[in-house]
């Protein structure tokens, strides 16, 4: 049996993406993604739909060659369009339920 | 091997100077980069693309590629390397990594040690992460559940990649959400030389279902309910995840009206979410002369004009 986690350190993070801890701090501060638990930079935990963002946004950056502002907005708008397109999907199921 | 032609793929002239290419480049990455533009299809084409600019924005290896390409090479022909051509290690192919083509891996793996971060998903000693759909029904997500996940691993040896089918049962938390992702530690693709394995992602996907929808937490369920039964009032017995509970209509509800159910919802992290009931009124057949006449006589009594709000035109 494979152990399942919904939750990844800093350190970890770091060590997986290659990742420097002031990029961290840039990416919490540009509100891509939001640590659920630690006071500091060095004992921050980011649940795993965080960190998937996280990697996203990296790889705009890197990819896109962006400024992190950019891609903080990006980001946003991409979330927010998953958000709706979800949304959309619900309402057109539930819409169907009330006219069949 | 099939030779690549990087100017062709970026639509740019031989000569192009890199500012051009770097154009062509970011307008191509915005077109196909797959956080933008999900599928197998704009993957594939990103892939290609940054390949390109991989190669054609070094002014070193872009000259390493222009004599390769004036040796005879045309896009998707087969070509053999000029004799005496410095091509990579086994070792140097094999820790490039699979997003890159044969071709390339072969004229510039040379370029790239592991763990260098010079550049694209490049040569790391960790294995690569790997992200799949979990489809989960409503039911499985009240209680820790036990699932069965078959995937594939691109593994690299001997130059060239295979892709390994694995199968691995793996805990689901009790109170998943939609979108959330699960890691698994360990089970990604595995890692170049002594490196460490990557990890497996389950991306979890609530299957809809033929009776509930989802929102946030909670549940909603469409309740059929005859006209009488909203005007009377009645006890039905209504569907949950977990059994079925008796809801009572009070006398005069609406269609379209909500009724919450506390606590019959999803299984959330500070608690389980409600069931709302939404009344939608479903019409007897009136065929027979007998019901017709009942119709007819309410009409008359309820002296009721659904459409008053429209006033008088």
């Amino acid at each position: 049996m494979a152990t399942t986690v919904t939750r990844i350190s800093v350190q970890d993070l770091c060590e997986k993406e290659g990742l420097a801890s002031s990029t961290v701090t840039q990416i919490v501060q540009y509100e891509i993604a939001e640590p659920v638990a630690g006071t500091s930079v060095r004992d921050w935990v980011f649940d795993t739909t965080g960190s998937h963002w996280i990697k996203k946004a990296l790889r705009l950056q890197r990819d896109l060659e962006l400024e992190w502002l950019a891609v903080a907005l990006l980001v946003d708008l991409l979330r927010e369009r998953e958000s709706l397109m979800r949304e959309n999907r619900q309402l057109r199921r539930r819409l169907g339920r009330l006219e069949g | 091997m099939e030779f690549k032609d990087y100017y062709h793929i970026l639509g740019v002239a031989p000569d192009a100077e890199t500012s051009t290419i770097k154009d062509a480049y970011r307008r191509m990455a915005r077109k196909y980069h797959p956080d933008l533009n999900p599928g197998k299809e704009s993957e594939e084409k990103f892939k290609e693309v940054a390949e390109a600019w991989e190669v054609l924005k070094d002014k070193r290896r872009r000259g390493e590629y222009d004599e390769l390409r004036r040796y005879g090479g045309q896009h998707r022909q087969q070509f053999e390397p000029p004799p005496g051509w410095r091509a990579a290690t086994a070792e140097e192919f094999q820790n490039i990594g699979g997003d890159f083509s044969e071709f390339f891996r072969s004229f510039f793996g040379h370029d790239f040690d592991i763990g260098s971060r010079e550049s694209w998903n490049f040569a790391d000693a960790r294995g690569q992460d790997i992200e799949i759909k979990m489809p989960v029904f409503l039911e499985e997500t009240v209680r820790e559940n036990r699932k069965l996940v078959n995937y594939v691993i691109p593994a690299f040896g001997q130059g060239e990649v295979r892709n390994i089918k694995k199968a691995l049962n793996v805990t689901i938390p009790a109170g998943v959400t939609h979108g959330e992702r699960i890691r698994v530690k360990g089970q990604g693709a595995p890692g170049v030389g002594d490196g460490l394995p990557g990890d497996l992602y389950l991306h979890i996907n609530l299957v809809p279902h033929p009776l509930f929808d989802v929102e946030g937490h909670n549940l909603v369920v469409t309740v059929p309910v005859a006209p009488w039964e909203l005007a009377l009032g009645t006890k039905v017995l209504v569907p949950t995840l977990e059994g079925k509970i008796s809801l009572t209509i009070p006398p005069g509800s609406k269609a379209g009206q909500r009724l919450r159910a506390r606590g019959k919802g999803l299984v959330g992290k500070t608690g389980k979410g409600d069931l709302f009931a939404v009344l939608k009124v479903c019409m007897p057949p009136s065929d027979s002369e007998e019901v017709k006449a009942i119709w007819k006589s309410l009409a008359e009594k309820a002296a009721f004009d659904p459409r008053a709000g429209w006033g008088r035109s």
